[in-house]
């Protein structure tokens, strides 16, 4: 597609004055995206995809800014940062994805205005989220979402919160700091998100061994492949005969980078990102990222391919797709694929044990 | 006093046992008694494993049906006991029949009133013959009840018991242990992987066909849900039980102390179910990714269905092979069935019909001359210079029985659900058969009975 269709529909969005009408450009522009995924490089869909999502989800927030201040809230106190998690964070959403997301605000002066900001930011919170349910994006069935007062907060009490989850790394703590990973700053101040950021990385610094227990937190998704290289479909239900590729394939190899990447500090938070700064710091050879490029783009692929439309427009998938449906071309590359997803989760396994023990 | 006096009676007798026996004249041979001893702890395990048979259904189905499925053993090894009693023996073992009608069918003993001692030249009293062989019997249909759970009516259970101990089974047992035409060719089943197991997953075989998938089993594409088990601890305490009754099963076979030989047998029985259950679980783990252990238990029972009839005829590695492969095949086998939708809620097809084959295609291959000469029926396997001979009858020997159990438990089935029919019907299979053939739920706190109230 050309590049000035893709300013134009930008310039659409940012001049869109409600969720309908940010619905209806969501929607044709993944139309649009749909009908061109077989015949395009799935990065460059996934990139315009992401760039769509991103420009209506800035949308919605200034919007959703006017709207405060015309209900008598004002502008924003302090300055602010939008973050996005999950697949947003990484800049992999699909069709369908969900809203994980939080926000992080300036230090107030004072008492007083300690609480002008906490009413305002989680009014914002609120009416993002749901102005952005009504666009099309389902809220995060965990709770990681800007309209829950635990992921909205001051960076003081953000960076208290990173400590305390970074001294005592119980499961659930690690998940939250995994989530913290693929963090991303989409709109407002973009250096608190960068304070933030900060804070993460400085305490995985102090404490090495925290990789070792988000690597046991992300083990039980395993690459689902065979010891005599059959793919390990589901036996059961609808869904029988389908491969998992969200959980099987697509997840384990978002585990891999992500706990590579922070390991060597690294900030890049998508998974091509993160393999292209793995190899430029010299921690991939070049045909190592080059094949991890190639696999985790067959695994996008097939995760947008596992979507279907149903009748109102939206999108639904479970990222399982039926593997009789898959044309024999397919099969031999995802094979091929999956065997490296397997043997980069057992490398990295390895590595973590040898530095750290068995559990 | 009396108490006193009885008590030092009592101890003397222990101490002096002859003493009691000098009033009675000639006193039977020692190695008698010995084999009655040990034929009738071989029965009371083999009786015991119905234990096994109440634990493994009820584990492996749903508890709205838990009472049925367990009590209905019960009531069917009793009903089992009369017919087999009136009838049953009298087909397999009676020794009235002319020379032609001998081949296929035993006749006499009906209603079966043995002597209440043996006599000077038995091996063993009858009595404990009968018992023992009962119980085989008995196994037999609870193997067949795999094929019926969850949805037939308890009037089915009633009527097959009739037939199938009463006739079905008999024949069968007749064919190969009664002195029938199968007998004759020398065809190797010890302890009865072709007469119990195979011939009780044929009767289960033609019951699901004709009962079809239970409700739920199978969605409309053709895919089938997973109906898991309510209890997964019944079911390994149900292999447990049935692998300890098994050296009764299996060993008892020997039907006499003699030389110490069964314990030979004990020792092939336990390498082959231990060959069962480690390939079946590391085979399932393989395959699926994930180590099944439904498919564990299974593979275990099919080790020792497949080391039944070939106990007695092979050398202890040939007896893990065995074992192993039967643990291989118990999980395709399931995998089959399940693909070609026939819904077998207690994998009987692919425990003891699969295996069952196996078991007895085995001694084809593996049966040593040694070992065929001691046990004196048929000849070495392909494996020790027997050439195809032996692998040949017992070819024919589970085509047969295997067929004729099909055909005739069809047959029978077929006619009593254009009767009376076989399955209950929806409203009642989704309630649960607890409620619609009993009236009571087998965990009555758990599942509430529509249009009552908590107590």
């Amino acid at each position: 597609m050309s590049s000035l269709h893709r300013q134009e529909r930008l310039l659409d969005i940012a001049g869109a004055g409600n969720p309908e009408e940010l619905r209806k450009l969501r929607e044709e522009e993944q139309n649009r995206l749909a009908s061109v995924l077989s015949s395009s490089p799935v990065i460059q869909v996934i990139e315009e995809l992401n760039e769509l999502h991103d420009a209506v989800i800035v949308r919605i927030l200034e919007l959703a800014e006017i709207e405060l201040a015309r209900s008598g809230f004002g502008k924003p106190p302090v300055p602010y940062a939008y973050l996005l998690f999950g697949s947003g964070g990484r800049s992999e959403q699909t069709m369908s994805s969900d809203q994980d997301s939080g926000i992080v605000y300036g230090v107030p002066e004072n008492g007083a205005e300690a609480e002008r900001c906490c009413r305002y930011f989680r009014s914002l919170g609120r009416l993002v989220v749901e102005r952005l349910v009504e666009t099309g994006y389902p809220p995060c069935e965990g709770n990681v979402i800007a309209s829950n007062p635990d992921w909205c907060l001051s960076i003081a009490d953000w960076e208290q919160k990173l400590d305390g989850w970074f001294n005592e790394p119980s499961w659930e703590h690690v998940r939250y700091l995994l989530i913290v990973a693929d963090g991303r700053f989409v709109y407002g101040d973009a250096e608190l998100a960068a304070r933030w950021k900060q804070r993460f990385y400085r305490d995985v610094l102090h404490q090495p061994v925290i990789a070792q227990r988000m690597m046991e937190n992300t083990l039980r998704h395993k690459v689902l492949i065979g010891v005599f290289g059959q793919l390990l479909t589901e036996s059961y239900g609808e869904s029988a005969g389908s491969l998992d590729i969200k959980y099987g394939a697509y997840i384990p190899m978002v585990n891999v980078f992500r706990l590579l990447a922070v390991q060597a500090g690294i900030r890049e938070t998508s998974t091509f990102g993160r393999i292209r700064a793995l190899r430029e710091a010299g921690k991939l050879a070049e045909q190592e990222a080059q094949e991890a490029s190639e696999a985790f783009a067959l695994f996008l692929r097939l995760r947008l391919m596992s979507m279907t439309k149903i009748e109102n427009g939206q999108w639904v998938g479970t990222g399982k797709l039926p593997v009789k449906q898959l044309s024999h071309e397919w099969i031999k590359p995802l094979k091929k694929a999956l065997r490296l997803g397997r043997k980069l989760q057992r490398q990295l396994e390895k590595g973590i044990r040898d530095r750290f023990g068995g559990r | 006093m009396i108490k006193k006096s009885l008590l030092a009676i009592g101890a003397l007798l222990l101490l002096f046992p002859t003493m009691a026996f000098a009033a009675d004249g000639e006193p039977p041979s020692s190695s008698m008694g010995l084999n009655a001893l040990w034929v009738m702890i071989a029965a009371i395990l083999v009786l015991l494993m119905q234990g096994g048979f109440i634990l493994l259904e009820t584990g492996s189905t749903r508890m709205k049906n838990a009472g049925h499925v367990a009590g209905k053993t019960i009531f069917t090894v009793g009903l089992c006991s009369l017919v087999y009693w009136a009838v049953g023996y009298g087909f397999a073992f009676g020794p009235n029949a002319g020379d032609g009608l001998n081949a296929f069918i035993g006749f006499g003993d009906f209603f079966f009133n043995p002597a209440i001692a043996a006599g000077p030249d038995d091996a063993y009293p009858a009595t404990n013959f009968f018992v023992f062989q009962l119980a085989f019997a008995a196994v037999s249909l609870s193997i067949a009840w795999g094929g019926f759970a969850e949805r037939a009516k308890l009037s089915v259970y009633l009527i097959f018991t009739f037939i199938f101990a009463g006739l079905i089974y008999p024949i069968i047992a007749h064919w190969i242990w009664g002195g029938g035409w199968l007998a004759e060719d020398g065809a190797q089943d010890f302890a009865g992987s072709t007469v119990v197991h195979l011939t009780g997953a044929m009767a289960a075989l033609a019951a699901t066909i004709l009962l079809k998938p239970r409700i739920g089993k199978y969605n409309k594409d053709g895919s089938a849900n997973e109906i898991l088990g309510h209890n997964q601890v019944f079911t390994s305490l149900a292999v447990l039980l049935l692998w300890v009754g098994w050296f009764g099963f299996n060993a008892g076979s020997t039907l006499a102390v003699g030389d110490g030989f069964f314990g030979y047998v004990a020792f092939t029985t336990q390498l082959g179910a231990a060959g069962g259950a480690v390939a079946a679980l590391l085979i399932s783990w393989l395959v699926k990714g994930k180590a099944d252990i439904g498919v564990t238990l299974n593979g275990a029972l099919a080790g020792l269905v497949a080391i039944t009839a070939s106990c007695a005829f092979v050398e202890p590695w040939a007896a893990v092979v065995i074992g192993l492969i039967a643990g291989l095949l118990v999980f395709f086998s399931m995998a089959f069935f399940e693909k070609i939708r026939v819904d077998d809620p207690i994998a009987a097809m692919s425990v003891h019909g699969a295996a069952g084959i196996w078991g007895t295609l085995a001694n084809g291959f593996f049966a040593t001359p040694e070992l065929v000469e001691k046990v004196g029926v048929g000849k070495a396997g392909l494996f020790y210079g027997g050439g195809f001979e032996q692998l040949w009858v017992q070819i024919v020997s589970f085509v047969v029985c295997g067929a004729f159990a099909f055909a005739a438990s069809f047959v029978v089935l077929w006619i009593v659900k254009q009767v009376i029919g076989l399955r209950v019907t929806e409203e009642q299979e989704i309630l649960g058969l607890d409620l619609s053939e009993h009236g009571n739920y087998g965990y009555p706190e758990v599942l509430k009975k529509p249009g009552t109230t908590s107590v």
